[in-house]
């Protein structure tokens, strides 16, 4: 069936490198190369461009939100209507007779003689101040002082961005009378969560964040280290060793919001633990972070070369002391570095924490791990979903803050690794 | 005396038996000088000092701790069964209902955790309440501490320069070990079972069929009194989830990851590698929570102005290409890292033979070594489908809640993770089909990546062994 090849057709010439038709083929070779190499460049920049996005819209939209808003008022306090003896601020029951004044009312009756009608763009807290000032210097009381107080939420969106056009024009008279000011906001790192934008803070979150990831790692870090020790150093091989691995491996991948359903199904509904309860999402998070630190602390053990072992045999220690006097220091940086960026990961999860009804409105900081609390990434989301717009710089300083302390934790982790990682 | 208490009394005195225990050990072990002697008088300890404290220590400590979390979970049952023997709960009603939610109105006022009674009848058993309390709380603290004292006297009997303490402790230290390792299987077990019995309880209430083939899904239609008939087809859920995660955002995850990839072993000069691999990583390390706000709040709106922009009017402002592109932006350090260990583990000598046979490294990569390295891709690929699927803040907060069947990019979908915290948040009542249902589709969620991860696994292995 083939055609008939002519005998020059068979006969085989060198290859004419220098020929027009080769130079183009090779130039095309070589173009369709370089394409090659910057379509990989232009994936990676892609990448690193998003991610520059991401930080810079986040960085731009949330460092306002540790600032506020201030306008100066002076407060007549002579003229107000309290009666406070100033001598009674220094000595005991200071708090009581500090309770006993009507500070709100006060407050507003000084803005509005301050600013006239654009008094009432004093935040619904101001009051704080007033009286934090006045307790921390009584001898105010005999005198007019301008203190700068905070604006509320919507004069603080009108200063930042865009706001409703009477607080734009109420910002845009104050602002041409000098009253107004930028500081930054202490409340957002020292108070809880709250309904005025102008007076939510991440502290409540972040500590039920400390006490959530301390059940975490008390949990997961020993059972995590004395799995991995088993299953490295003594497992036999058999059919429950076999098991155990595949369980652990399975564990690693399975969603995070299936551990939620079993907190949701076993530690509430079963073993009827506290709600909301740092206890609670601590033990959901440790069986998700259990199975991280147990193959990160597996990889560790096995790097510790075997001469380290037979070197303690030989000098007669037993098993149980080669593995914990000599191994386990030694494989001890690598289970660190595997267990920080598995506490990194419980950190900044979510989903699983929403099943177990930590994100209920939590005003005040928990007290303990069987309080009702919130973490960082929840409080992100519940933010993200209010309708004030004062919320959504709040949102992404919170998002600032959980990233800083990511970074933190993954930075210590690194130095680690860099520090004490050992080639046998 | 309340528990932290009795358990710091318990370890104070395990710390206590330890000590004692140790410095027994060494008064019986021969003086230093005499260890070389064969004429000595003592004979040579069996165990070092310091594992006949451990073995004092675990005998004070493991019988009175056991005790009391048993005593902790028997307490409340023999507390309320000394209450209702007393005058005071003759007069309570006869009927269950009323009559436990009196019992533990005032078993709360009694321990504090609540301040005033609205039912009246609760005051006359406060008294009981705390009396009984006391009494069972003392006798179970006197009862650990005998407990303790005793484990550590029968230790302390027993040390003798020939027992051998730490055979025994070892072996309490090993079964430490293997109890841990089970707890692995435990949670897997957990997980399982508790999925597989809520989700039974569910198809006794909607047949398995309607609810893996229905079309129609509107939970709150059942919630409201219509029937759980054609309320729970689940498979737009199924289309959302595969329409997100499986299509989507692999469509931004395959080539971005895969070109960073082979940019990042084959190119890059090692510095520009130092700190391009370390950007990928903190893609991955950004907390999902941070990328569902991003996608809710910046890539939404765009996208809804560039559909309009393009000519689509209805497009939604939860669109499903929005939750896609900013999940495969996610998964884009995982696509990178597993095709980064297949190419790595392609041997050298197939490279340098294309190469040494003129080929230019993009050929080389595009036809050698991107086909051998395929089944590894793949397998990374698989599992980082099942990763997207299971992935649950950037849908909840991105994506809607119109469950829609559709193959247009700028419509809301919903998908199984968004409903499954649809569901569970709110009010729950913990019989309704409403709620139950999150389970069923938490079982299909847990089957399939399982099954997704097994396969990939399976593939990765398959490949790895063929180059090795």
């Amino acid at each position: 069936m083939n055609a008939p090849v002519s005998p020059d057709a068979l006969r085989r010439q060198p290859t004419d490198w220098k020929g027009d038709a080769m130079r183009k083929r090779i130039a095309s070779r070589y173009a369709s190369e370089r394409r090659f190499r910057r379509i990989g460049l232009a994936a990676i920049l892609m990448s690193a461009g998003f991610l520059a996005y991401l930080m810079i819209s986040m960085l731009s939209g949330g460092l306002g939100g540790f600032t506020r808003t201030e306008i100066a008022v002076r407060v007549d306090f002579p003229k107000a209507p309290i009666v406070i003896d100033p001598a009674s601020l220094r000595g005991e029951g200071a708090e009581a007779v500090l309770s006993s004044v009507n500070w709100q009312a006060l407050t507003d009756q000084a803005a509005t003689s301050a600013l006239g009608k654009d008094g009432a763009w004093i935040a619904p807290g101001a009051w704080l101040v007033v009286r934090d000032a006045v307790k921390a210097d009584p001898a105010i009381l005999q005198k007019s002082v301008t203190l700068h107080l905070p604006a509320s939420a919507e004069l603080d969106v009108a200063a930042k961005s865009e706001g409703q056009p009477a607080a734009e024009a109420a910002y845009a008279r104050l602002e041409k009378a000098g009253l107004t000011s930028r500081a930054i906001n202490w409340d957002f790192l020292t108070s809880s969560d709250g309904t005025d934008p102008t007076q939510v803070g991440i502290w409540g979150a972040f500590k039920g964040s400390l006490l959530t990831m301390a059940v975490t790692l008390l949990l997961s870090f020993p059972v995590g280290v004395l799995a991995a020790l088993y299953l490295e150093e003594y497992a036999p091989r058999n059919r429950w060793t076999d098991m155990i691995e595949v369980s652990i491996n399975n564990l690693a991948a399975v969603p995070s919001i299936i551990f939620g359903l079993l907190g949701l199904a076993v530690f509430l509904n079963v073993l009827h633990l506290p709600r909301s309860a740092a206890l609670v999402g601590g033990l959901t998070l440790a069986l998700m972070t259990m199975p991280v630190i147990v193959i990160a602390g597996r990889n560790a053990i096995k790097a510790v070369p075997p001469s380290i072992r037979d070197a303690a045999l030989g000098i007669g220690a037993s098993p149980i002391q080669v593995v914990f006097h000599h191994v386990l220091p030694l494989a001890l940086p690598g289970i660190m570095t595997g267990t920080i960026i598995g506490m990194a990961r419980a950190l900044g999860e979510t989903a699983p924490l929403l099943m177990i009804g930590m994100r209920a409105f939590i005003a005040s900081p928990p007290g303990g791990i069987t309080d009702p609390a919130t973490v960082l990434p929840v409080q992100i989301f519940l933010w993200s979903d209010e309708v004030s717009k004062g919320f959504v710089e709040k949102t992404s300083a919170a998002i600032i803050v959980l990233l800083l302390f990511l970074l933190s934790m993954n930075s210590i982790a690194i130095y680690l690794r860099n520090k004490f990682e050992r080639r046998w | 005396m309340n528990g932290v208490a009795i358990i710091t009394l318990i370890l104070g005195l395990g710390l206590i038996a330890w000590l004692s225990a140790r410095a027994k050990a060494m008064r019986l072990a021969p003086a230093a000088s005499q260890t070389g002697d064969r004429s000595r008088k003592r004979p040579l300890l069996h165990s070092l000092p310091s594992y006949h404290g451990w073995y004092a220590a675990l005998w004070v400590l493991g019988p009175a701790l056991v005790f009391l979390a048993i005593w902790a979970n028997v307490m409340p049952g023999l507390v309320t069964g000394r209450v209702l023997q007393d005058p005071a709960a003759a007069a309570l009603p006869m009927d269950a209902m009323s009559r436990s939610a009196i019992l533990s109105e005032a078993r709360n006022i009694a321990q504090g955790n609540a301040q005033a009674a609205f039912d009246p009848r609760a005051n006359a058993l406060i008294e009981p309440y705390r009396s009984a309390n006391r009494f069972y709380s003392l006798g179970g603290a006197l009862a650990a501490l005998m407990l303790a004292l005793a484990g550590g006297a029968f230790a302390f009997t027993r040390i003798r320069p020939d027992f051998r303490a730490r055979t025994k402790v070892e072996r309490v230290v090993m079964s430490a070990l293997l109890l841990a390792s089970l707890i692995a299987i435990v949670t897997t077990v957990g997980i399982v079972g508790s999925l597989l019995w809520e989700s039974l309880r569910f198809f006794s209430m909607v047949s398995p069929l309607d609810f893996l083939f229905g079309l129609k899904w509107s939970p709150q239609s059942a919630a409201m009194g219509y029937g759980n008939e054609n309320a729970f087809g689940a498979v737009p859920l199924f289309w959302g989830t595969i329409f997100i995660g499986a299509i989507i955002a692999m469509f931004v995850a395959i080539p971005l990851g895969l070109m960073s990839a082979i940019y990042l072993t084959q190119y890059a000069k090692p510095a520009a590698r130092a700190w391009l691999k370390p950007m990928l990583e903190v893609l991955a390390g950004v907390p999902t929570v941070v990328y569902g706000y991003f996608a809710a709040l910046t890539i939404a709106p765009n996208m809804r102005d560039f559909a309009a922009w393009i000519g689509i009017h209805n497009a939604s402002s939860e669109s499903a290409l929005a939750a896609g592109l900013v999940m495969g932006v996610m998964i884009i350090p995982f696509v990178s890292s597993m095709a980064d260990d297949s190419i790595n583990s392609v041997p050298q000598s197939m490279r340098d033979g294309s190469l040494a046979m003129g080929a230019t490294t993009s050929e080389t990569i595009r036809q050698v070594l991107i086909p051998a390295a395929l089944p590894g891709v793949v397998g990374g690929v698989l599992l980082a489908v099942s990763r997207a699927i299971g992935e649950t803040m950037i849908v909840v907060m991105a994506a809607g809640l119109a469950a829609n069947l559709t193959l247009n990019p700028f419509a809301s979908v919903t998908t199984v993770t968004t409903q499954i915290v649809q569901l569970l948040t709110g009010d729950q009542e913990f019989d309704s089909a409403k709620t139950l249902a999150a389970f069923a589709l938490g079982l299909v969620l847990f089957v399939v990546t399982l099954l997704l991860n097994i396969v990939a696994l399976q593939v990765v292995k398959r490949y790895r062994e063929a180059y090795e």
